[in-house]
């Protein structure tokens, strides 16, 4: 059995690369109202920081994961948009080119939300 | 898709089923009409009565601004003007914005997607009555002095304080959970039928992108609602029973209102915005004559801006004093979420520009509407920035920013929209120079009224003021937006002229007079049936691209050209491939669904004023009515199991489990009470997280019964199971007896659940720890029970012989059911069990 | 406002386009102005606003140029490849550049906008508590406790950092000096805690920026500006044991109708903590938290019906008092120096 199936016949595909979005994301801010609720030192939080920085880098990694997935899903590019025609093919064309658009958006979303790891440098209000 | 080959019906043939179609879907006669459940009808009832509840709130806006012309005016009162702009802003979100695109949805999804009915119409129905009860008791309060007065967001304490609030809050919150019901209803209802009741061959690549918003939007309602009607309940328990979870004296706290009302309140900013642009995906293509440019663009701005919605609410919280890094989180997704809406106007302006554009009016409410948006969606990105919104945050800056975003990005498009659809509604089309008057008067009324309120925010006026010092240097902004306020109102009058004047002189208009490309353009106002036969589809814009299929639609040439044992049908078809499944047969005309609405809507009025066992005699009413529309109106067993549709194709006519409407339904449903219950035990470890010792020292409902409970109910989960998979065996007799044991267990384990905090004798008024305890065991006793009633529900069914081995829909559904309530009772049982014996 | 122009800080003259952009529309200065800004942190904050406003001005123009050039009869029709390359770049690269640099910058901007430091670096605190409809301000010394007390007006050195301890008694307020910094709620049960650096001398109004109720539009702070020098005198007059006010017939009408058990006047019986602290009284521009002028006349009306000028408020009315009393009451708050 492969570890990753050859064809997924689902619509849940798409979502992927959001939800690892929305997974990054919580985790950012729920580590960091916990930590900054419950110690609030200072001193701990470059803990924090690199705990993140880390869980963003996995974060986009599954991203790309899904990313290179959908992109074999859409053919590697060999067909282009719009993929119209009436036939299952063009529908999963269709699938891993809106695949890959949302882990191109992902990506960068996840991006943003660790930007203020590098700019805020304490749990102070 | 490999299809038979066309039916090919006599002229005298096609008669005869046009009559028989015309008789099965008929509106009943006289004031019957109104137990009518079409889609057409309760699409247009919804709306009138979403655009009623406009005007009226258009009408408070004026009072306000009439107030605010000039500084130190006594025009209204403290008290009345309070009122007033918290009715405006509640009107307008919770029973015009949210309602409109609802309206919309039920009347034109089915003939877009080819098909006649969405799956549950009496649902629609409901949910419409429900909308408009609610609606009429929240609106008419302002009439006896004793509207909500705290603002559309109820921040507690000050909404909590009763002298200050009187029942207005009340008010507020019991009537708009009963208008959050229908939208949860709504979201269900297109969720399913987008899935699941499109035209054959209408794969999801093929979809109207209309239908790919809505799907999102369904989607986000499920997610974004219920932290809400959480909030809700939290909050009424405090106002009815003294249940500190807001009182910061006893352990509560008033941002967790905040948090739950603005998980909801952002996402909901998406949901009344992304249908508006649904609409104009739709008109974009059909002026610029072309298909749309970047099919999948658009599919990737509805979902990203789905997704990322959710990422946004403490945006509206930058000043409550929490971490810097905590805002940074939120700043930066609010700034992401700007991506795919700036993907979705390049979209339209790639497709403008690769096409011809016809600009009718339409077209011009949709790029007027385009312009006032990006002004708003620009003081977004600024106000998305914290430092900036520390300084414009509740103030006219965002007043404007807020008027021009849902103004330009969902009024404009929306009105756009009725000039687009209007020949739908009566085969007439509207006045092209009223139209153009009325762009005009609104769109420079809008911007002289609104442009100068970035102005006063700035230079220091905060939101929500009744009045003004005369030097503040306010006075003529302010009556500058007075005017224009009253231009652009004298704009929306010239369209409810428009729409409301007499017609029946006018030409009819051609079918497809814009020459459209998408299915809904087929439809015939005057025949109830949406389509005379379900098509085969092949192409984004089939009446572009399938030459014949209008007149081969209309000779019956396709799918369920008939109705000949007189059911009103629709077909199902698999999600992707949109693969006929199944036949449908969907519920009629039926007066259960008004009495439904009005005895729920009793219970709520009936709680508001605290008439108790008026409120007991409501809720018994609506149990009864519901038993007695499921009973006979849901999962029916045919007379045979299978249906000629034509096309020499066979479908069945029931379906349980993943294949059947129902069992998605419940899905659906339990997605979103499933969130709720999330938002409570987000409650339970937001209080952890704000004490150092959130158990403030009381002894919690120790380790025993929680434990005991849970045992309880994955014992009763797994008699479910097994009753299921006995049944499926044939064995119905042995499947009874589980589902008796199965009730027993989780009667026990409801009891159980309750026993915890009752034996440590938690005074929830004490203090806000013993109140979450409380209310997460209730919730899950009360689950408990519900689950019960469809236990005992299925072993009627089974007596009854409307349910048996092979036709066993309800109990997949239940079992489904259950397999939500073993997730609830093991998270609520190990958080107010384990938890506390953690720390 | 009496605005002082000579001492405003140079800074300002750069934003000088965007300023005259202000003056053309609507004028920005104002005593409750965030674009004439009088603190450190306003004037980041505004500096901020003035490059995003140009920005979005620019974007919004290019855009709507887009959308009027498409609807022109005689233009080239896009190919389909092209059309998706605007998508591509203007829908989706440019966007993120753009937002992704504006992020960062206002990340950047925000410890500036909002300064963190240690209580220790700030050698004074006021503690601001919001009340239905009015302000408590209580000058703190390090340890935190009160030195004294007063009500809507916060007297504030030029040029030191002023660190403020916001709460709130009954319902949720907003802290806020335009001129001087963004705002910061007061929640009941929280304490939340924000600075603010005066760079310019003068007079600047704060209004409530949470909804609290009936009166929320009538609660307005003044915070005045000094040179340091002026500012010592007055906290030192303020900490100093307080004189006995001479007494009058209106101090007696102020004692014998029980204004005492709710107000004080340092120096007198009248040492209630319910509402506003009355010492001083006559040197407040405004009474009643920014209701009306301080002036005989008003105060006046305020004793004998306070609902009337200010709905909802906390205070009964006094309209039992015989007028001669309520006049004598009003002369010696008129008088408290």
């Amino acid at each position: 059995m492969r570890l990753i199936p050859r064809e997924v016949e689902t619509l849940w595909t798409l979502f992927t690369a959001p939800v690892v979005w929305a997974l990054h994301f919580l985790a950012c801010y729920v580590t960091v109202a916990i930590y900054c609720a419950k110690s609030g030192e200072v001193g701990g939080y470059d803990t924090i920081r690199w705990i993140l920085a880390v869980i963003t880098l996995l974060a986009l990694a599954m991203i790309v994961v899904s990313a290179a997935l959908a992109f074999r899903q859409w053919g590697f590019g060999t067909d282009d948009p719009p993929h119209d025609d009436p036939t299952r093919h063009d529908r999963t064309l269709f699938q891993g080119f809106a695949t890959l658009l949302l882990s191109g958006l992902s990506f960068i979303a996840v991006v943003f939300a660790a930007a203020p790891l590098i700019f805020i440098a304490g749990c102070f209000s | 898709m490999t299809t038979g080959p066309l039916n090919d019906f006599s002229e005298s043939e096609r008669k005869a089923q046009e009559e028989r179609l015309r008789a099965v879907w008929a509106n009943p006669p006289g004031w019957r009409y109104w137990t009518s459940v079409n889609n057409s009808q309760i699409g247009l009832w919804y709306a009138a009565a979403a655009f009623g509840f406009m005007l009226f709130a258009g009408v408070l806006a004026l009072l306000v601004r009439v107030q605010l012309a000039v500084p130190e005016n006594d025009f209204l009162s403290a008290e009345l003007f309070n009122q007033a702009f918290t009715l405006h802003g509640t009107v307008m979100m919770f029973l015009f914005a949210v309602p409109i695109f609802e309206a919309v949805a039920i009347f034109l999804l089915p003939p877009m997607l080819g098909a006649r009915e969405l799956p549950f119409p009496r649902l629609s129905a409901f949910g419409f009555w429900s909308f408009l009860l609610g609606g009429v008791f929240v609106c008419g309060s302002i009439f006896f002095n004793a509207a909500p007065n705290a603002g559309w967001f109820m921040y507690p304490p000050l909404a909590t304080d009763k002298q200050y609030s009187g029942i207005g809050a009340d008010i507020w919150l019991l009537g708009l959970s009963f208008i959050e019901v229908a939208s949860i209803a709504a979201a269900v209802e297109l969720i399913v039928g987008i899935m699941k009741c499109r035209a054959p061959g209408m794969r999801i690549n093929m979809m109207p992108l209309f239908a790919w918003y809505l799907l999102i939007v369904a989607g986000m309602i499920l997610f974004a609602f219920p932290p809400l009607i959480a909030g809700d309940i939290l909050f009424e328990m405090e106002r009815m029973f003294d249940w500190p979870f807001f009182d910061a004296g006893r352990g509560g706290d008033p941002l967790l209102w905040q948090h739950l009302f603005w998980i909801f309140g952002h996402p909901e900013v998406y949901i009344i915005f992304l249908p508006a642009i649904a609409l104009m995906a739709m008109i974009v293509p059909t002026f610029s004559q072309r298909p749309i440019v970047g099919y999948s663009w658009i599919v990737l701005a509805a979902v990203g801006t789905g997704f990322l919605s959710f990422g946004l609410w403490v945006h509206h919280m930058f000043t409550t004093g929490l971490p810097q890094i905590s805002l940074a989180f939120f700043s930066a997704a609010s700034e992401a979420v700007a991506i795919p809406t700036g993907v979705q106007i390049f979209v339209f302006i790639a497709t403008m520009l690769a096409g011809r554009v016809i600009f009718s009016v339409p077209m011009l409410f949709g790029t007027g509407g385009l312009a006032i948006f990006i002004i708003g969606g620009l003081t977004g990105v600024m106000v998305a920035l914290v430092p900036i919104d520390w300084q414009a945050h509740d103030t006219y800056f965002v007043v404007a920013h807020l008027h021009y975003v849902i103004i330009g990005g969902m009024l404009f498009p929306i009105v756009a929209g009725i000039y687009y659809y209007f020949p739908l509604v009566n085969a007439r089309q509207l006045s092209e120079r009223l139209g153009r008057i009325a762009f005009w008067l609104m769109f420079a009324g809008f911007n002289i009224g609104f442009f100068p309120m970035h102005f006063s925010g700035l230079r220091g006026m905060p939101r929500r003021v009744f009045t003004y010092p005369a030097d503040a240097g306010w006075d003529w902004l302010n009556l500058t937006s007075t005017i224009g306020a009253f231009i652009f109102a004298s704009g929306v009058l010239v369209i409810v002229f428009d729409v409301l004047r007499p017609k029946h002189r006018q030409p009819r208009t051609k079918v497809n007079p814009w020459n459209a490309g998408t299915l809904e353009w087929l439809a015939q106002p005057e025949e109830n049936w949406g389509v005379r036969s379900i098509p085969v589809i092949t192409s984004r814009y089939p009446l572009w691209d399938q030459p014949h299929l209008a007149r081969e639609i209309a000779e019956g040439r396709y799918y369920l050209p008939d109705a000949k044992e007189g059911y009103r049908e629709t077909i199902v078809t698999s999600v992707l491939d949109a693969k006929p499944i199944q036949c449908l047969r969907v519920g009629g005309t039926s007066y259960l669904t008004i009495l439904t609405a009005v005895f729920l809507g009793g219970v709520f009025v009936a709680l508001t004023f605290h008439w108790w066992l008026l409120c007991a005699l409501f809720g018994i009413a609506t149990f009864v009515t519901i038993i007695a529309w499921l009973w006979n109106g849901t999962a029916e067993i045919p007379q045979q199991p299978q249906k000629d549709v034509g096309l020499e194709l066979s479908l069945p006519l029931y379906a349980s489990g993943p294949a059947s409407v129902g069992w998605w339904a419940m899905f659906i449903t339990m997605v979103g009470d499933g969130t709720a219950f999330g938002s409570l035990v987000f409650g339970y470890f937001f209080y952890w997280t704000i004490h150092e010792d959130f158990t403030a020292g009381i002894a919690g409902p120790g380790l025993f019964w929680p434990m005991a409970g849970l045992a309880l109910f994955v014992a009763s989960w797994l008699g479910m199971l097994a009753a299921r998979s006995v049944n499926a065996g044939g064995r119905t007799v042995f499947a009874c007896m589980l589902i008796v044991a199965s009730m027993i267990l989780t009667a026990c384990g409801s009891v159980a659940a309750l026993l915890g905090p009752w034996q440590f004798e938690m005074d929830p008024q004490s203090h806000v720890y013993p109140a979450i305890v409380w209310i997460l065991a209730i919730w899950l006793a009360v689950h408990g029970a519900v689950g019960i009633v469809m236990q005992a529900y299925c072993l009627a069914r089974f007596l009854a012989g409307r349910m048996t081995a092979t036709y066993d829909t309800e109990l997949h559904n239940v079992v489904l059911y259950w397999h939500f309530l073993a997730v609830t009772a093991l998270t609520t049982l190990v958080v107010i069990g384990v938890f506390p014996e953690l720390r | 406002m009496k605005d002082d122009r000579a001492t405003r800080p140079a800074t300002y003259a750069r934003f000088a386009p965007p300023g005259l952009i202000c003056l053309l529309a609507s004028g920005c200065r104002g005593a409750q102005s965030a674009l004439d800004p009088a603190g450190e942190e306003a004037e980041a904050i505004h500096s901020l606003l003035v490059v995003t406003a140009v920005g979005g001005g620019i974007i919004w123009l290019l855009v709507v140029g887009l959308i009027l050039y498409a609807r022109r009869r005689d233009r080239p029709v896009l190919d389909v490849e092209r059309a998706q390359k605007l998508i591509s770049w203007g829908g989706v690269a440019f966007p993120t550049v753009i937002l992704l640099a504006l992020l960062s910058y206002a990340l950047w901007k925000m410890p500036v906008a909002r300064p963190w430091f240690d209580p220790g670096d700030a050698p004074m605190t006021v503690e601001v508590t919001g009340e239905q409809f009015w302000w408590r301000v209580r000058y703190l010394d390090q340890e935190g406790e009160p030195v004294f007390e007063t009500a809507n007006e916060i007297l504030m050195p030029i040029g030191e950092r002023v660190r403020f301890l916001l709460k709130a008694h009954d319902v949720i307020h907003s802290f806020w000096i335009p001129a001087l910094g963004g705002k910061m709620d007061m929640i009941p049960g929280r304490t939340n805690v924000f600075s603010l650096k005066a760079t310019r001398t003068g007079i600047y109004r704060g209004p409530c920026a949470e909804f609290c109720g009936s009166s929320h539009a009538l609660m307005n702070l003044t915070a005045r500006v000094l040179e340091p020098q002026a500012f010592r005198e007055w906290f030192e007059s303020r900490s100093a044991p307080a004189g006995r006010p001479a007494e009058t017939e209106g101090q007696a009408a102020f004692l014998s109708h029980g204004c005492g058990a709710c107000h004080s006047v340092r120096g007198t019986q009248a040492r209630g903590q319910v509402g506003p602290d009355l010492t001083a009284f006559a040197k407040r521009e405004r009474l009643g938290a920014g209701v009306a002028a301080n002036t005989q006349e008003n105060r006046v009306r305020f004793i004998r019906n306070p609902d009337g000028l200010k709905p909802g408020v906390r205070m009964p009315a006094f309209s039992m008092v015989p007028d001669s009393e309520l006049e004598a009451i009003a002369t010696y708050l008129g008088g408290l120096e």
